[in-house]
């Protein structure tokens, strides 16, 4: 059993809207153990961005963390005063993300940025930084890094700006990453040069990830072990195969089968799932899925169900689908 | 099938967006210059089919739709509809991208939907026009208590719904659908295929699918036109353009995107990026990014070819791409 | 088959406009209470003349009853709840003639500005081109002048026009097209921007695709856009407007003292404020700030009332 790089219990946030607390996490609990990339998918306003956020304490006001523990190498995250968390937060945990023409400064050339990441978190020293960044440039694909070096965001194109992100959320050599949604943004094509690159960095300096998609193709091809986020609470974790093979929950089916994908044959009526997410302080008692699912019974309109560990995954569903022994 | 009139023609239709020519550019007469968002396109739509377009960003696809709808003229070539008997063109109806900014927000549903009907007076009094109103509105999967509201008290994936309603509301001929599911999650976006797929089947609509997605438009659509750089480089019979594509970048755009299969978790970047549609290359566009490029590619212009199927490709080579191109692995991804 | 189409009609209830307002006017119990102020000076100034003898009018001074303070003070008398002025005017009933004047001027100075601006706004924004350049440049030089400025510049100029052919209506009128003329450019800055972005919204594309034309497409789609803010900046510039005519009046270029305006008032009463009888022109002042303050608080709620984009947020 190795003992998980981050840790994630019970982490709840909610939001204050007119003074009255609604639950936007609800007891989120899942770890990522070291060189795993941890897939977190979900539709929007399940909470996915605000669990990345949250666990670099970037929580946008009015939404504020109110419970649960955030552990990184045994270290209590949530613990660390501001001060503390600006060294985390890109030294040891780097971010990607999902635009990124909003998370480089417009008005600062990319080698800049790159050396006041690298000599905030590394302090090596001038010449040392830009031999830095002009390596990290290179790595990320870039041609000609001492031209690019010199160049603003606004002079390259989406693909080349996200691989600018990546060096930025890897040059501090962190032990995590996390990445919300770093290729929705942009075209199929980019898009897989940029997943390749984030493989073969990973591959390279074996840091964790944490992606965050609403793609599960992102998933199937990207992550070790995948979590489900539905309104605000975790449906289900398994290893990848696992997922999409055997889902336990039926959300994770039905998200499955309503994804139109390229094998599949083009005849076939996609399945749906009726209805829709339940907004924020709208999550009905019991399952926060019971209205739009098949199985449910009475248990699943009262109670919440805990998450249960089963083997090598983890679900909240009183009435799990079977496993396939074939 | 092919024997009757088609329903729509293009006919070599180009679009150029001018840009903003500089003080002295203008006292010296210089030439225009401009990005030609759509080139030289050609495309023929049969009664009952739909069309679907695929294409990154800057294909030209969405500016396609716009000539289409007659919301903006052509530069070169014509697009005629077929008229009927009494030599009126058909009603066409579009449905965008953005289920917020296609609503006035200022109108009730009922008002929205009720417009395309008053506009082309397809019923008459105000009982009638309510009565459609509600039927609509239960057609696409909402009640007769949403006709009061306002857009912005529903969700995104309902407003897409009262888009479709106020579409089928003017009882188009012509459906022009402009990535109507992009902006949708999943399970509300299977939703909107579905009942788009319903409505096609029961209605006998004839459309134009645009979508950046390949799964989508395999779904949706009878025949597939791949656009790339403003120039529609393969046109297919859905079927025939997954099976066999014919023009590499379909290929190579088939096995970008990232499938569900876990066994089999290679990916497939395409070579180099995406050039600025405004300086498209010299000779074939897609030569930048073509494993199979050779010379020629880069000088001449690849015609257009016929498939014996009833397609058309346009590439130098006839090559055999119904298996996965297998590119050399990526270690380090060089780019343009 | 009928019976089935109409029944889901008839479930659904249709609320009147007024009960709409009126819940939302609820909500909302400072505009609630600006209302009611405007509300009864428009009674005050409307509805007081027919009852009283016009104090500008011969018949309505008396100099024996000149300078009489407010009533509660020495001196003062129960006839003349407010005091009077050196003609020995009733101020009560004086300031009830001369809001009625104000505010017809504002009023109507307000909508020629509106409907100027407007106008060329949504021309400039849904037409573009050479016709958006040449208006906005047109107003580009109109705001090198201050208002003030260009409605004396124009008042001035139509004086030397009629010469002495002037009477108090066409004063007053030429008050209103100065002022009018001189608050256009904001009107038409402000719709011309909004023209610009409704414009090119799907919902507008949707529309055209439809069949309607571009006019009935400005009239049905897109000036219902445009007009929240504009509205809260025609309430506001009712306030401005006022308080420019009182200024001009005040100036002694707008509205002859001999006519009733509250800026005639206040002129009227400032020669006096040295020598100890301050409610000739404090009264006029006081219900000047506080019509001019209410009226800016009721726009700014009328806004959010009549703006279906932020409701149901919640």
């Amino acid at each position: 059993m190795t003992t998980p790089l981050l840790d994630v219990r019970d982490l709840t946030v909610t939001i204050n809207r007119d003074g009255r607390p609604i639950t936007a996490l609800d007891k989120v609990s899942f770890s990522v153990n070291p060189g795993e990339v941890l897939g977190v998918v979900g539709e929007s306003g399940a909470g996915k961005s605000i669990t990345g956020a949250a666990i670099i304490d970037l929580l946008v006001p009015p939404l504020k963390r109110t419970g649960g523990t955030i552990s990184l190498n045994g270290d209590r995250l949530d613990q660390l005063s501001p001060k503390e968390m600006r060294r985390v937060r890109g030294g040891k945990i780097g971010f990607i993300f999902q635009d990124p023409m909003t998370s480089l400064n417009p008005v600062i050339t990319i080698g800049r940025q790159l050396c006041d990441a690298i000599e905030t978190h590394l302090r090596l020293g001038g010449n040392e930084t830009k031999r830095r960044a002009l390596d990290w440039i290179a790595r990320v694909g870039l041609p000609n890094p001492d031209v690019q070096f010199k160049r603003y965001p606004h002079q390259l194109s989406g693909g080349m700006r996200q691989r600018i992100v990546i060096a930025l959320a890897l040059c501090a050599n962190p032990s995590l990453v996390i990445a919300d949604e770093p290729t929705t943004a942009l075209d199929v094509s980019v898009q897989a040069h940029i997943l390749q690159l984030m493989r073969d960095l990973h591959r390279e300096s074996e840091v964790s990830m944490m992606l965050i998609t609403h793609d599960l193709g992102v998933i199937a091809k990207m992550a070790d072990r995948v979590a489900v986020l539905y309104a605000g609470r975790v449906a289900e974790i398994s290893p990848v195969a696992e997922l999409f093979a055997n889902p336990s929950h039926p959300y994770t089916r039905g998200l499955i089968r309503a994804t139109p994908m390229p094998t599949a044959d083009g005849g076939v009526q996609l399945d749906q799932i009726p209805g829709a997410m339940p907004g924020l302080g709208a999550v009905p008692p019991g399952c926060a899925f019971n209205p739009r699912c098949s199985r449910a019974q009475s248990d699943c309109r009262s109670v919440v169900p805990p998450l249960v560990t089963q083997e090598s995954s983890a679900f909240s569903c009183f009435h799990p689908l079977e496993r396939d022994v074939a | 099938m092919t024997s009757q009139t088609p329903f729509l023609v293009l006919d070599h239709v180009s679009k150029v967006y001018r840009r903003n020519q500089s003080l002295i550019e203008r006292i010296r007469k210089m030439e225009e210059g401009g990005t030609k968002a759509v080139s030289d396109v050609s495309l023929v739509i049969s009664e009952g089919e739909t069309v679907g377009l695929v294409g990154e960003s800057g294909c030209g696809k969405s500016t396609l739709a716009r000539l289409v709808s007659g919301l903006m003229a052509p530069t070169q070539g014509d697009i005629v509809f077929r008229k009927d008997p009494a030599g009126k063109t058909p009603r066409l109806q579009m449905i965008f991208q953005d289920p917020y900014s296609s609503l006035n927000g200022r109108w009730t549903i009922e008002d929205i939907i009720a417009e395309p009907i008053k506009v082309h007076r397809l019923r008459r009094g105000r009982a009638a026009i309510r009565a459609r109103v509600d039927e609509l509105l239960v057609q696409v999967g909402l009640s007769p208590t949403d006709a009061e509201k306002y857009p912005q008290e529903f969700s995104g994936g309902q407003r897409q719904r009262i888009s479709i309603a106020r579409a089928l509301a003017g009882e188009p001929q012509f459906l022009i659908l402009d990535e109507p599911t992009s902006a949708l999650d999943v399970s509300v976006q299977a939703q909107i295929l579905n009942l788009l797929r319903d409505l096609q089947k029961n209605l006998g609509l004839t459309s134009l699918f645009i979508t950046h997605n390949l799964s989508v438009v395999r779904i949706m659509a009878d025949r597939i036109g791949v656009m790339y750089l403003g120039e529609l480089v393969e046109e297919a019979s859905a079927e025939q353009l997954f099976r066999k594509p014919k023009h590499p970048y379909t290929r190579l755009l088939i096995d970008a995107a990232p499938n569900m299969d876990t066994s089999d978790r290679s990916l497939h970047p395409i070579a180099g990026e995406l050039p600025n549609p405004a300086f498209p290359p010299a000779g074939c566009r897609f030569h930048t990014r073509c494993p199979f490029a050779q010379d020629v590619c880069r000088t001449a212009a690849p015609p257009r070819k016929a498939t014996p199927e009833g397609g058309m490709f346009r590439c130098h080579f006839d090559l055999d791409l119904s298996k996965e191109v297998k590119t050399p692995p990526l270690a380090k991804v060089k780019t343009a | 088959m009928t019976s089935v189409v109409n029944t889901p009609s008839a479930v659904r209830p249709r609320r009147s406009r007024l009960s709409k307002l009126f819940h939302a006017v609820c909500y909302a119990p400072g505009a609630t209470v600006c209302a009611i102020v405007i509300l009864l000076m428009f009674v005050y100034a409307f509805v007081t003349p027919l009852f009283s003898q016009n104090p500008f009018e011969f018949a309505g001074m008396s100099v024996l009853d000149s300078f009489i303070p407010p009533m509660w003070m020495e001196e003062g008398m129960s006839d003349f709840p407010l005091g009077t002025d050196d003609q020995g005017r009733n101020l009560l009933t004086a300031m009830a003639y001369g809001m009625r004047t104000s505010i017809v001027v504002g009023i109507l100075s307000v909508v020629i500005g509106l409907v100027l601006g407007g106008g060329l706004g949504l021309i400039a924004g849904f037409v573009g081109g050479k016709v958006d350049a040449f208006i906005m440049r047109v107003a580009d030089v109109q705001l090198a002048y201050p208002a003030l400025l260009l409605a004396m510049i124009i008042d001035g100029a139509a004086r030397a026009a009629l010469g002495a052919e002037r009477n108090v209506t066409t004063a007053i009128t030429i008050v209103v097209l100065s002022i009018g003329i001189a608050f256009w450019v904001q009107y038409a800055r402000t719709i011309r921007s909004s023209v610009m972005i409704e414009r090119d919204q799907d919902y507008v594309s949707a529309a055209r695709i439809t069949g309607r034309s571009n006019l009935s497409i400005i009239a049905l789609h897109i000036l219902p856009n445009v007009m929240a803010p504009v509205l809260v900046i025609a309430t506001i510039n009712l306030g401005i407007a006022i308080i420019t005519e009182a200024t001009l009046s005040f100036l002694g270029i707008g509205i002859p003292v001999t006519t009733p305006s509250l800026g005639t008032l206040i002129r009227n009463g400032n020669n006096f404020l040295q020598s100890g009888e301050w409610w000739i022109s404090v009264w006029p002042c006081l219900v000047l700030v506080l019509f001019v303050v209410s009226v800016n608080i009721l726009g700014d709620h009328l806004r959010d009332v009549y703006n279906p984009r932020l409701r149901g947020r919640s």
